[in-house]
């Protein structure tokens, strides 16, 4: 494949620092290309050496089979333009001055800008919606804005490669999204590449088609979103532990930080019945409310199943769709053994898990307090042909079964608790 | 963007006629009143009168002198205002002046003071003062191919009142020359000859014309560094070039009139509340009010407590200095 951009073995320090070690990448025309990593990694070094602000000690760029260092200045602002993190000027200019600002590359010095300059200038505030702002001052207007109207003296620099170091950073969510859409409607309309750096590695999924990952200096990884933002790459490069699932809108991975405050345990043991996403919410908060915690019996890659294993909650599991064997259930009736209460959530039931409701019915268990947070719609959960109903009406009749809301949950198990103790 | 170009071709037209007019009078102007229709009379065939004379020897050299070093100093002080970015910055804050101030002053101690093709070595030592301290100034503030404008300007003052006392502690130990060095130190056009006139529009008007060259190159710094590298220009080169002819006009200026303080800074600025930052009329226009304040300046220290003279280094401190903060506090509103 034809790569527009080479970057090969390059080096660079500053002074006795090495900030650049080795790094080779290569980048195809019209692409959206992210780096990402953590602080002090290289990434805007590198930017400053692929757009020749920087020499390498070692190694080249090349554009096209040609070495940028050995081109002329004027010649690079012919092919790559920059936008850096935000722009302030110490003397004000008028917004249509900053965009002609870019047709400089072009300009005869004794002539000065031409009709034609002018023309794509105006195309070029017509393109980032910054025409209504050509005769406000630069530095009157509001941070989007400014980034919106130094994109347009990028465009009118007509260059073939987009350089931006965190180009979002200082913006909100709103004008974050605003100026990258308009940075990929560029890539797509007028085959621009771009080349970022961006902090927010929800962005850089969204909108990049291929992902660097820097740390200390070196290329640790690199390819297409879904090779890249995996949680033991993110791991790798930023020391973090994330839980990766796929963004329902756009099919790119999503990443979650995973909160992990130091919680303080209240020293109380809750068993939840739950499956199918029910108990999801309930074990969230439970664990941040420093309560420990178990639930069963749920299958293998059930989404509650993934929410107590990131909160590293003890687990009655089975495999998929083989019901609940004996096995299982004896973990699950041991695990609700030693816990201080027991919760059942809104779980669907059907053949393979009514065992769950069955368990409640233990003699063993019959003195374990017992909340049920969901009641009504429980013939709507129920897919055993009845069955599960007349068992959950049964459970109900158990002496110490409550039927609670969910948020007054962390009040009643504590409350229930203390009533048991003090029998 | 036709209005801007109206407005700014009337405040070109209106500029070279102030200028006019604020020579005139100043030539006119004086222990002896001479008529304007005289001094056009006087001009056009060469009387031979008293008032010819004063006219032609003391007066005339004097008052262009001032337009000559007016239009520098002013020039020099936007362009500086400009490469760094920073609106408190001129050829006094970097240092520059007292530079070439203590080179002039070596000079005249030194009693080397010899005239080489009509270029006095004063003027050489004042230009290598001005070089130097410029130098220095900007390896202080020029760390890991980075520049900090406040270091910048730190290391500037610093470094301008270290060698405001060595001129200081100099003139202590040389009484018997002290008038001399009070002269420099000050800023006074009293000894304008014909001679120095010429040999600073020599230096100085084509150094101004390098600076109006470079007028769209200094726009686009004020993005920034970076960005200005990304639009094409070579900056080191760039601000090189530049620096090395605001040094040349500030030795010119300092070797002829002293260190006048003040007209660099103001200048521009009043300037820029008129026609707005572009530094393609900035610079020109600055240069012209510069020229008309140091005319005028120069010309109220002659008159105004007559026969005794006011420096007209003290004299643009003293008009700059209020006028500097009355603008500050206008564009605050």
């Amino acid at each position: 494949m034809d790569y527009q951009i080479n970057v090969e073995k390059l080096s660079f320090s500053y002074d006795l620092k090495k900030v650049l070690r080795q790094v080779n990448m290569s980048i195809s025309k019209g692409g959206f290309f992210c780096i990402v990593g953590p602080n002090g990694s290289g990434k805007s070094t590198l930017l400053r050496v692929i757009s020749a602000v920087l020499k390498p000690q070692e190694g080249a760029v090349y554009f096209e089979g040609k070495n940028i260092n050995g081109m002329k200045s004027r010649s690079v602002a012919r092919l790559l333009s920059f936008v850096p993190q935000n722009t302030s000027l110490e003397f004000d200019f008028k917004v249509s001055d900053v965009v002609l600002m870019g047709r400089y590359p072009y300009v005869n010095k004794l002539k000065g800008e031409s009709g034609q300059d002018f023309e794509i200038a105006e195309k070029a505030m017509e393109y980032t919606n910054t025409t209504h702002l050509k005769d406000r001052s630069f530095m009157e207007l509001s941070g989007g804005e400014r980034q919106r109207v130094i994109l347009a003296q990028a465009l009118a620099q007509d260059t073939d490669i987009l350089i931006l170091d965190e180009p979002v950073s200082h913006l909100d969510l709103q004008h974050q999204v605003e100026i990258l859409n308009l940075i990929k409607k560029m890539c797509v309309d007028r085959k621009l590449t771009a080349i970022t750096v961006l902090h927010d590695l929800n962005l850089a999924s969204a909108y990049s088609d291929y992902i660097v990952m820097m740390r200390d200096g070196e290329i640790k990884r690199q390819g297409t979103p879904f090779e890249t933002l995996t949680a033991a790459g993110i791991k790798e490069i930023f020391d973090t532990d994330v839980y990766v699932s796929v963004s329902p809108v756009g099919n790119k991975p999503y990443i979650y930080a995973l909160a992990r405050p130091e919680i303080k345990k209240i020293g109380i043991r809750v068993h939840v019945i739950c499956g199918g996403g029910s108990g999801s919410e309930i074990i969230g908060r439970l664990h941040s409310e420093g309560f420990d915690l178990s639930s069963g019996v749920l299958t293998i890659g059930d989404l509650d199943w993934k929410v107590s294993k990131e909160n590293d909650v003890q687990i009655a599991e089975e495999v998929p769709f083989v019901g609940i064997s004996g096995e299982a259930y004896a973990k699950n009736k041991e695990l609700a053994a030693i816990a201080d209460a027991i919760v059942l959530t809104g779980l669907y039931l059907g053949k393979s898990n009514i065992r769950n409701l069955e368990l409640l019915l233990e003699k063993d268990l019959e003195d374990k307090p017992l909340f049920i947070l969901e009641d009504e719609s429980f013939p709507e959960r129920d897919y055993t042909g009845g069955t599960a109903f007349q068992l959950y009406e049964k459970v109900k009749t158990v002496k110490r079964t409550m039927l609670v809301e969910s948020k007054m949950l962390k009040e009643e198990i504590i409350k229930a608790v203390k009533a048991y103790e003090n029998r | 963007m036709k209005i801007d170009n109206k407005r700014n071709w009337f405040m070109g037209v209106f500029l070279i006629v102030f200028l006019i007019v604020s020579l005139i009078f100043a030539a006119a102007t004086g222990a002896v009143k001479i008529s304007a229709s005289e001094i056009i009379a006087i001009l056009t065939k060469g009387d031979d009168t008293v008032n010819a004379s004063i006219l032609m020897e003391i007066r005339l050299p004097r008052v262009l002198l001032a337009a000559v070093l007016g239009a520098g100093l002013a020039a020099v002080g936007g362009v500086m205002q400009a490469i760094f970015k920073n609106p408190l910055v001129d050829s006094y804050t970097l240092g520059m002046s007292s530079g070439a101030a203590l080179g002039a002053v070596l000079s005249i101690l030194t009693g080397i003071n010899i005239s080489i093709l009509g270029i006095k070595t004063t003027g050489v030592f004042a230009f290598a003062g001005a070089v130097l301290t410029l130098f220095f100034v900007y390896s202080l503030a020029y760390t890991r191919n980075r520049m900090s404008i406040n270091s910048l300007l730190l290391s500037g003052v610093a470094v301008s009142y270290f060698l405001a006392s060595v001129i200081s502690f100099l003139m202590m130990l040389n009484h018997d020359k002290i008038e001399h060095i009070v002269f420099w130190t000050m800023g006074s056009l009293s000894m304008a000859t014909w001679d120095e006139f010429f040999i600073s529009s020599v230096l100085t008007i084509p150094s101004l014309a390098v600076l109006m060259y470079y007028t769209r190159e200094l726009n686009i710094l004020v993005m920034g560094e970076d960005a200005a590298h990304h639009l094409g220009i070579n900056t080191f080169a760039l601000k090189t070039t530049l620096l090395i002819t605001c040094a040349v006009i500030v030795g010119s200026v300092v070797s002829t009139g002293g260190t006048i303080a003040f007209l660099g800074l103001v200048a521009p600025h009043i300037i820029r509340l008129i026609v707005g930052s572009d530094n393609k009329k900035v610079i020109p226009y600055s240069a012209l009010m510069g020229s008309i304040l140091l005319v005028l300046a120069d010309t109220a220290g002659r008159v105004l407590i007559q026969p005794a003279e006011i420096p007209v280094g003290v004299m643009t401190s003293i008009m700059g200095g209020p006028f500097f903060i009355f603008l500050l506090k206008k564009q605050k509103n």
